[in-house]
């Protein structure tokens, strides 16, 4: 378990990013949920944490491909790919990411454990 | 004062040198306050109007807060125009086409391919650039320079010089009104022109015989804008400000008694025109393209239920297009003769276009050249 920040500091509508490799967004939607899935997008490097939370689909940014945080399926392209998802625990008023222990499908260019985009 | 009764105008040459077109684009219309939008035509946040401001484009928008935002429409990383539409609607943010750097309606960087990876990025100092804005009389003004001139001296000020006083022109509500019809037209003449064709009424008895039908004295050539705190009346047998001197639609509340029955009209330098009559107001904004081409967009403001009734705006509407159409042809006729040698030092202005040298002197004064 992985501690992202205190449910309290994390208004409903908003995201956290949690700076791990490969990073992590966390969700708390407008009906309270709290998710975790890649931060990054399967298509582009875009984070997801910057995207536009509607219920308990995540848009990306940048090019409007949805994604569902509860099954980290995507609604259609440009990106192809589900995003990871991670388990969420919430403790004593704080955040915990359970970090998945599938592959994550990270955009071309991108692997985990290697920050750069050189191509 | 001159006892001569000709006074001479500028010089035909800057009506039509593109280097003297630049000048004024920098230092009249990218320095002054600029009549852009109708707030109206920004309806919810996202809607959006693109607009040629001197040599700028910009965009004018509705945020999420629902204040009025306005932007240079120009994307911060490679430059790429933004929108490239004159109007239109963003779900939530502006993305430029090339790369999808993508702002919000504040014009804040919010996101961007390998952003994350790049967290030296100020997202507020690589937003958009920022164009400041004030709304008055129900439209959104901007101004391109860093340190805008004083709205109430340049803009309300005019305002004041025509009409004696703000009152004149706040019992209109003009704010309130509604665009009952709006008509552009691409003129194929220099802004000065159609400024200088407002300003007078020598022309009136020549070219506008619905317009001197209704407003009898404008057949003396003394326009309105001659006096201060002066409305042209209506002629004895006229019942309101139409084509064919039917009465007009429902009167504006706050137009007083001294105000029924008369046509004021302002200029505020550099690019409106402001007409008021008493059930509506008719708005010019222009848009100086080139040295010889114009943009003016043509605003008949009404009482919102009398827009709503949906009833006929027809004869309203049609004496002040008939004599927008008569006006702008005559630019267009004075056009190609701004560069013959015949008027390389200029042409005269006669007694009643004397003020006219007021708007010359300005201008000269602005592009700091000498007369």
């Amino acid at each position: 378990m992985i501690p992202a920040c205190p449910l309290a500091a994390l208004p409903r509508g908003e995201a956290y990013r949690l700076d791990i490799d490969p990073p992590v967004a966390v969700f708390h939607t407008d009906d309270g949920e709290v998710f975790a899935v890649d931060d990054t997008c399967t298509h582009q490097d875009a984070s997801l944490s910057d995207g536009w939370l509607e219920g308990c689909e995540i848009e990306c940014p940048l090019h409007s491909s949805r994604f569902d945080l509860r099954t980290g399926r995507v609604d259609s392209p440009p990106a192809k790919l589900a995003v990871r998802t991670h388990g969420v625990v919430v403790e004593d008023g704080m955040i915990y990411v359970v970090p998945s222990d599938a592959a994550p499908n990270l955009p071309p260019g991108l692997a985990a454990g290697r920050a750069g985009n050189e191509s | 004062m001159s006892t001569s009764s000709l006074l001479a105008t500028l010089a035909g040459g800057l009506y039509t040198d593109e280097n003297i077109f630049a000048l004024e684009q920098q230092r009249i219309f990218e320095e002054m306050w600029f009549c852009a939008v109708r707030s109206d035509d920004l309806g919810k946040p996202g809607a959006f109007r693109t607009v040629q401001v001197g040599r700028e484009s910009v965009i004018v928008s509705r945020a999420k807060d629902g204040s009025i935002r306005a932007f240079l429409n120009v994307c911060r990383h490679r430059g790429a125009r933004l929108c490239a539409e004159e109007s239109g609607e963003v779900r939530r943010a502006f993305q430029c086409a090339y790369h999808a750097w993508t702002y919000d309606l504040e014009g804040k960087l919010i996101a961007a391919p390998n952003l994350t990876k790049m967290p030296d990025i100020d997202r507020v100092a690589y937003g958009l650039v920022k164009v400041h804005v004030r709304e008055w009389l129900g439209y959104v003004w901007v101004c391109l320079a860093d340190e805008p001139p004083s709205f109430e001296e340049d803009v309300l000020g005019a305002v004041v010089t025509r009409l004696g006083d703000l009152t004149s022109i706040e019992n209109y509500g003009v704010e309130n009104l509604k665009v009952g019809r709006r008509i552009v037209y691409d003129v194929k003449a220099n802004w000065k022109l159609i400024v200088e064709n407002f300003m007078e009424c020598y022309h009136c008895a020549t070219i506008h015989p619905e317009l001197t039908e209704v407003l009898p004295e404008f057949a003396d050539g003394y326009a309105a804008q001659y006096f201060i705190g002066h409305g042209a009346e209506f002629g004895a047998g006229i019942q309101g400000f139409t084509v064919d001197g039917s009465p007009g639609v429902d009167r504006i509340p706050g137009v007083t008694e001294d105000q029924d029955r008369r046509y004021y009209a302002i200029t505020i330098k550099p690019q409106v025109f402001v007409n008021l009559v008493p059930d509506h107001a008719i708005v010019h904004r222009m848009f100086p393209l080139a040295a010889d081409r114009t943009v003016v967009e043509c605003d008949w403001l009404f009482l919102p239920e009398v827009v709503e009734s949906g009833r006929d705006l027809g004869p309203s509407v049609e004496l002040f297009h008939k004599v927008n159409e008569q006006d702008f042809d005559a630019c267009e006729r004075c056009q190609p003769g701004m560069s013959s040698r015949a008027y390389a030092n200029g042409g005269v202005l006669v007694p009643s276009e004397h003020h006219i040298a007021i708007f010359h002197d300005w201008v000269a004064g602005r592009l700091g050249l000498t007369r």
